[in-house]
């Protein structure tokens, strides 16, 4: 009882101790990770041509004017009537008359409208990447040479901000086109053109989720990822909640987007490391369909209000879940999918903070955020995920396979083998049957006829009686050896063989063997005829013709061999031995005592006939008289399988 | 009966049986119907008799002590091809009557036969009668038929017997006469003994183990 007690005690200790080996090293990978995302954060930000900067600026803001560095933030506002202004000025130098010049806005909030003395050159509201907060666009425009002039020119810049965030307006460029342009194009591989990939990625992920989806109903795992995968492709392609949009109120419900993606990954990750689903789980689709309500009901800028205070902790929230749920599976499991997706979420979950950390102006960065772009490591991850448990699973199918065929074939060995028993049993039981029969014949036959050999010579008698005992000794073994010979039913192939013994026999006796046929076939074909219905049959045969040679003094035997009409049940053989001697009749009557034992023999050999004839179901007709003696064995239609009830 | 061996040339005959009184059995036989019989018990003693005189007809049994009869029967037919070769067999069994024949015997006698039989066997024999028994035909057919699965035993190139042949054979199995089978098979009476004879040169045939036993001896086949 204490043993039982004690085991699982010590195998749980056992047990947390093996958790604990897996946990720390995996905590300290993830720390490295988040050590690298912040060192790469601090890094990647591209480096602007500082020689073009154009920082200093007088703000008109709320009717009054003040002179600011940039970058600036402004104070959040959620009419666009009264925008702040940016006045400034830069210096073009007489020798750059033949360049073209641009002006080049490496980061903005929300948008911007640019002007040059008095010009406007570029309106950011009308591409709408640009205005998302999220998306970290630049902007680059040529200005029109017609535009500049030699030495200070004006550059005017509104700033349209809709809150609840802050605008923010970064350093402006204004310098040759060919010197900005490097410096833009790396901003935009990087905030639009990678974002677009990764936004093709998840549709073609959500795709393919949905096909899995649709092939594996019984795995809704898929169906929540495709469905995940769906609303990030659309909150991507689908135009942002500008407020000049065409659909304002359908464009601030895409708000709920991203809550509402981040909360579906977490129901794909509890079903994918097969977690019980909690209770209450549901709730974490609360706020985004919180946000879903207030925009399709309230106008701005409550929703977006409503957004930036509950959704985007929500998918903080969401993240912080995902890293514990996948920090579980990969102590439980030590599989290579829940380790890659951990180190994604881990990435996430670090530029999520740092985009936290820039919202609430607690690093004064230039406020890039980063959380969306990081989301393509876990999409990344996802998509390794899938493969390699689409490989595994087709592994597991192969293997599966395999073990199928060699069960099958382990079974279909066992079945050989069970069969061949089998078969062995009943060839062993066949055997024993034969030997059974053949030990009756031979002792019937055989075994007496030595006995008499013995007893014969045993008197010292020298005559002819131990050669006619012998001989039949012998002839009786033939017969026996004769009749295991397989004749396929064909009777007719065991009397051939007796033809010739009986002639064999008669010739010495001078008595001729009248062999007939009735028809061309001789008997009919008996499939179940037995080695033991020929010896019977043989043996009435024999006795017949050694009656006729011993008893009745013939001087010819004729044999009849014919088959008759039976009616439906087909036809049937008769065999007749006819011979032409004195009958045994008048030996049963004779007076002396060497007749009187032959008649006794003779009358044991036609009881034995009869009884022989009645084991193979044919009828025997035995007639005898002064002019001979006749015995007509009429063969059944069908030769019975058993003897024993004839007995 | 008696007189058959002293009208024409004596007859020569060697016995080669190991069990005496067997051998003074079919002794007696004989020489009551006239032959000349030399005896020999053993292979090696009928080898030596055999280097003195080629005998008109070899009555052999199979099991001998210091050797199997077949080699005897190989030799005999390769040394003197005019010397008919009968088999002495105790049961008749297919068998190794068949594998005698395949070397080059064209009969068998059973050792228990009336002396008689025995004396008319032989006088058949040397008039160029091929004997054959039911049993043996029902085996000859059976090799023939049966050809699939090659049986253990002598190898027959039967597959050359010809239809009407492989019939005959049908009719002596199931104990039909040659004249029954020829009224059967629309032939005449005195071909069913040409084809039977035609069956035993195709079993025995001379040519083919003479080019066997060259064969062997020159270590190209092994038996």
């Amino acid at each position: 009882m204490s043993d039982v007690a004690a085991k699982p005690v010590v195998s749980a200790w056992t047990r947390r101790r093996l958790r604990l080996s897996r946990l720390v090293p995996y905590l300290l990978l993830q720390a490295l990770i988040v050590i690298a995302c912040v060192l790469m954060l601090r890094l990647v930000p591209p480096d602007d041509p500082d020689d073009y900067a154009v920082s200093e600026f007088s703000l008109v803001e709320d009717g009054a004017t003040r002179s600011v560095t940039l970058p600036h933030f402004t104070s959040s506002r959620y009419s666009l009537a009264d925008p702040p202004i940016y006045a400034g000025t830069f210096t073009r130098a007489p020798g750059d008359a033949k360049t073209a010049w641009s002006v080049f806005l490496p980061r903005f909030s929300n948008a911007v409208e640019v002007a040059v003395n008095g010009v406007v050159v570029l309106d950011s509201r009308r591409d709408d990447t640009a205005n998302r907060p999220d998306r970290n666009t630049p902007q680059i425009v040529v200005i029109p040479s017609s535009l500049l002039r030699d030495g200070s020119n004006q550059i005017t810049l509104r700033l349209f901000v809709w809150g609840p965030l802050k605008g923010f307006l970064d350093t402006v460029y204004v310098g040759p086109d060919d010197k900005l342009r490097d410096a833009y194009d790396t901003r935009a591989l990087l905030f639009v053109t990678v974002p677009v990939v990764l936004s093709a990625w998840q549709s073609l992920l959500a795709v393919i989720l949905a096909i899995m989806w649709l092939m594996r109903r019984r795995e809704p795992v898929y169906g929540v990822l495709a469905l995940g995968m769906l609303v990030g492709a659309v909150q991507a392609f689908v135009p942002p909640p500008v407020p000049p949009a065409p659909y304002p109120r359908i464009a601030a419900i895409l708000l709920a987007s991203a809550p509402i993606e981040s909360a579906l990954v977490v129901v794909f990750a509890v079903l994918f490391f097969g977690w019980r689903w909690p209770r209450l789980g549901l709730l974490i689709f609360a706020p985004g369909l919180t946000i879903f309500m207030v925009g399709l009901f309230a106008s701005q800028p409550l929703p977006r209000i409503v957004f930036l205070f509950l959704g985007v902790p929500t998918v903080g929230v969401c993240l912080m879940l995902l890293a514990i749920i996948v920090t579980r599976a990969v102590i439980k499991r030590q599989d290579a999918a829940s380790f890659v997706f951990g180190c994604a979420v881990t990435i996430v979950l670090t530029c999520w903070f740092h985009d936290m950390l820039q919202v609430f102006e607690i690093i004064q960065d230039e406020r890039t955020f980063v959380t969306r772009l990081s989301y393509s490591a876990m999409l990344v991850a996802i998509g390794a995920g899938l493969t390699w448990r689409f490989a595994r699973a087709l592994n597991q199918v192969d293997s599966f396979a395999g073990q199928l065929v060699t069960r099958v074939r382990e079974a279909e060995e066992r079945l050989k083998a069970s069969f061949v028993r089998e078969e062995e049993r009943a060839r062993a039981a066949a055997l024993a049957n034969e030997r059974t029969r053949l030990m009756r014949d031979l002792h019937d036959g055989l075994g007496g006829q030595l006995i008499s050999i013995v007893a014969l010579s045993e008197r010292g008698n020298t005559g002819a009686t131990i050669t006619d005992a012998a001989r039949a000794a012998l002839k009786d073994l033939r017969l026996v050896i004769d009749s295991m010979d397989d004749i396929g039913g064909d009777l007719m192939l065991a009397l051939g063989s007796w033809r010739e013994r009986a002639a064999a026999q008669l010739r010495p006796h001078d008595i001729a063997l009248d062999w007939r046929v009735t028809s061309p076939q001789g008997l009919p074909l008996h499939p179940e005829l037995r080695p033991w219905h020929v010896i019977q049959i043989v043996r009435i045969l024999d006795e017949a013709v050694t009656n006729a040679v011993k008893h009745a003094s013939a001087r010819h035997i004729k044999v009849t061999i014919e088959t008759l009409d039976g009616g439906p049940d087909g036809p049937y053989g008769v065999i007749s031995i006819e011979d032409d001697g004195k009958g045994f009749a008048l030996a049963v009557n004779g007076a002396d005592n060497g007749e009187a034992l032959a008649a006794g023999l003779a009358a044991r050999g036609l009881r034995n006939m009869k009884s022989r004839a009645a084991r193979c179901g044919a009828a025997l007709d035995i007639g005898s008289g002064p002019t001979g003696t006749s015995v007509r064995l009429q063969l059944p239609q069908r030769f019975p399988d058993n003897d024993a009830a004839s007995r | 009966m008696t007189d058959q061996g002293e009208t024409a040339d004596t007859i020569t005959i060697l016995l080669v049986e190991d069990d005496a009184p067997t051998c003074w059995r079919l002794q007696d036989a004989l020489v009551k119907a006239g032959y000349e019989v030399r005896t020999a018990g053993t292979l090696g003693q009928a080898r030596n008799t055999l280097d003195d005189a080629a005998p008109r007809v070899l009555l052999t049994d199979l099991r001998l002590p210091d050797g199997h009869g077949i080699e005897l029967i190989r030799e005999t037919r390769r040394r003197f091809p005019d010397t008919e070769i009968m088999v002495i067999s105790a049961l008749g069994d297919e068998e190794s009557v068949i594998s005698a024949i395949t070397v080059g015997a064209t009969g068998y006698l059973l050792k228990d036969a009336f002396p008689t039989d025995i004396a008319t066997t032989v006088r058949d024999l040397v008039a160029g009668h091929s004997p054959i028994s039911a049993s043996i035909a029902r085996f000859i057919v059976r090799r023939t038929q049966t050809s699939a699965e090659p049986p253990p035993g002598p190898a027959l190139n039967t597959a050359k017997l010809t239809p009407r042949e492989i019939d005959i054979l049908w009719g002596i199995a199931k104990g039909f006469s040659y004249a029954e089978i020829a009224s059967h098979l629309g032939l005449s009476r005195q071909t069913v003994p040409g084809h039977i004879k035609n069956i035993y040169r195709k079993l025995e045939v001379h040519t083919r183990s003479e080019a066997v036993f060259e064969a062997v001896q020159q270590g190209l086949i092994k038996l």
